[in-house]
């Protein structure tokens, strides 16, 4: 099976290739839309600052191929901005529209604590991932923004979320064939390769 | 309540790891990609490693070891923060593209060789870690390597520019085991208002409590996982006994 890693400048690729491979898939690094042939599951990584990234997905028409595929049949799964630029508008150094997928907005995680940046305990929403993460819930986060409260109607789509200066932060989201994680799957050992073969389907 | 980390802090020198003390007399410290695996296994909450190879920056076009950062990427998944010499934002993206969370910074930033500021748009704050190199001259805190410096507006300027983490290292203490003084991490934790790694001088279970009691959450060390018979498991399983919150 080919998973394609999607590369627009600024996410750490190589640790998700590296995951991927090591699970015995093909990774495939995609920069632009051409390079997205035969991809059977698509990954967003994120490392990166929303504004720059934007730019950079929208100038490889990355973007429009994100665009494209959303309500398909490509599972994609989204992590740390990678799942931020599925919302409708990003703050974080300069404001952009995202791809309007989920109804919500990206913004400072608060205004006490201006990052998030060590290991949580996800509340899952999920019966299958209570399951899974049976005995350990723990996901390591790096962020200092993160999706403000879903709109009503999209509530319903938030399988796991963690608790940060008394408010809730989405963390899994599941919306047809989106899967987003503010957490980093490739950075939460045992945690993370678990997670990842849930969204591989092994 | 977030858990307290405990961070390995190692050094890398032409391909291997190094421990020193005080800053000096570094000694061969082993295979870092083993070394990173077993602390992995251990549930190390995070890795900090930097390559001290251009510490004094007298190699204009130096780049720090990408292929011993490539081989630790193919064989772990702990969040790790690398660095050491960069000088441009190139660098600092293959580092980023290459596996690491976050980047390390001191010197380049310390002598204003680059501009942060880019980096934090590029990268996002989260991911920029500033080393502060500290020294106690005659009672005053100063940065090792500039004492001109005003550590203070220094530690308020790099806020101002929105970078994520200052790890702090007491060069004096570095390598000791003697411990840390804890009134001045109580000091700094005071003005800083961001997350603050500290590192330096750490020798045993007791010194480890004692920064948690006094709320630094955030702990590095080096020679006391390396050359001692500690693991980071023994350490966690210890603070948890005493009712610390951390992640086994």
């Amino acid at each position: 099976m080919n998973v394609g890693i999607l590369n627009y400048d600024a996410g750490n690729i190589y640790s998700v290739y590296n995951l991927i491979y090591n699970l015995g898939f093909t990774p495939k690094i995609i920069s632009n839309k051409n390079e997205f042939k035969n991809i059977d599951k698509l990954i967003i990584p994120g490392v990166g600052s929303a504004f720059r990234c934007l730019q950079n997905l929208k100038k490889n028409k990355l973007f429009d191929l994100l665009s494209d595929n959303l309500n398909s049949e490509l599972p994609i799964l989204g992590i740390c901005l990678g799942l931020q630029i599925f919302c409708e508008r990003l703050y974080e150094n300069g404001e952009a529209n995202g791809l309007n997928f989920l109804k919500a907005n990206v913004q400072k995680i608060s205004q006490k604590n201006k990052f998030n940046i060590g290991w949580s305990k996800v509340e899952f929403k999920s019966d299958e991932l209570n399951s899974i993460f049976l005995n350990n819930k723990d996901f390591y986060f790096c962020h200092s923004f993160s999706i403000q409260e879903l709109d009503k109607n999209d509530q319903k789509f938030l399988e796991g979320y963690i608790k940060f200066d008394q408010r809730v932060i989405p963390s899994v989201i599941r919306k047809n064939n989106f899967l987003g994680v503010q957490f980093h799957p490739e950075k939460s050992q045992v945690n993370g390769v678990k997670f990842m073969k849930y969204f591989l389907n092994i | 309540m977030s858990y307290i980390r405990i961070i390995p802090s190692l050094l890398l020198s032409k391909n291997k790891l190094v421990k020193g003390t005080k800053f000096k007399n570094h000694e061969a410290a082993g295979n870092p990609v083993s070394t990173i695996k077993a602390f992995e296994s251990q549930k190390a909450d995070e890795i900090i490693l930097i390559d001290i190879d251009n510490y004094n920056q007298s190699k204009g076009n130096f780049v720090p070891d990408l292929n011993t950062l490539k081989e630790i990427s193919k064989e772990t998944s702990t969040p790790l923060t690398f660095g050491g010499g960069i000088q441009n934002l190139n660098i600092a993206k293959q580092i980023i593209e290459n596996g690491a969370e976050k980047i390390f910074l001191n010197r380049s930033v310390l002598f204003n060789k680059l501009n942060i500021k880019e980096f934090v748009e590029t990268f996002g704050g989260q991911a920029i870690v500033i080393g502060l190199n500290i020294v106690n001259i005659k009672g005053k805190l100063k940065i090792y390597e500039k004492n001109d410096e005003d550590l203070y507006r220094y530690i308020e300027k790099m806020q101002k520019l929105g970078v994520g983490e200052f790890k702090i290292t007491f060069v004096e203490n570095e390598g000791t085991k003697k411990g840390m003084d804890i009134k001045i991490c109580r000091e700094l934790q005071k003005i800083i208002s961001i997350s603050c790694i500290f590192e330096g001088g750490i020798g045993n279970l007791e010194h480890i409590k004692y920064l948690a009691m006094n709320k630094i959450s955030s702990i590095a060390m080096g020679r006391i996982l390396i050359f001692n018979d500690y693991n980071i498991f023994k350490i966690k399983t210890f603070l948890k006994n005493e009712n610390f919150n951390v992640r086994i």
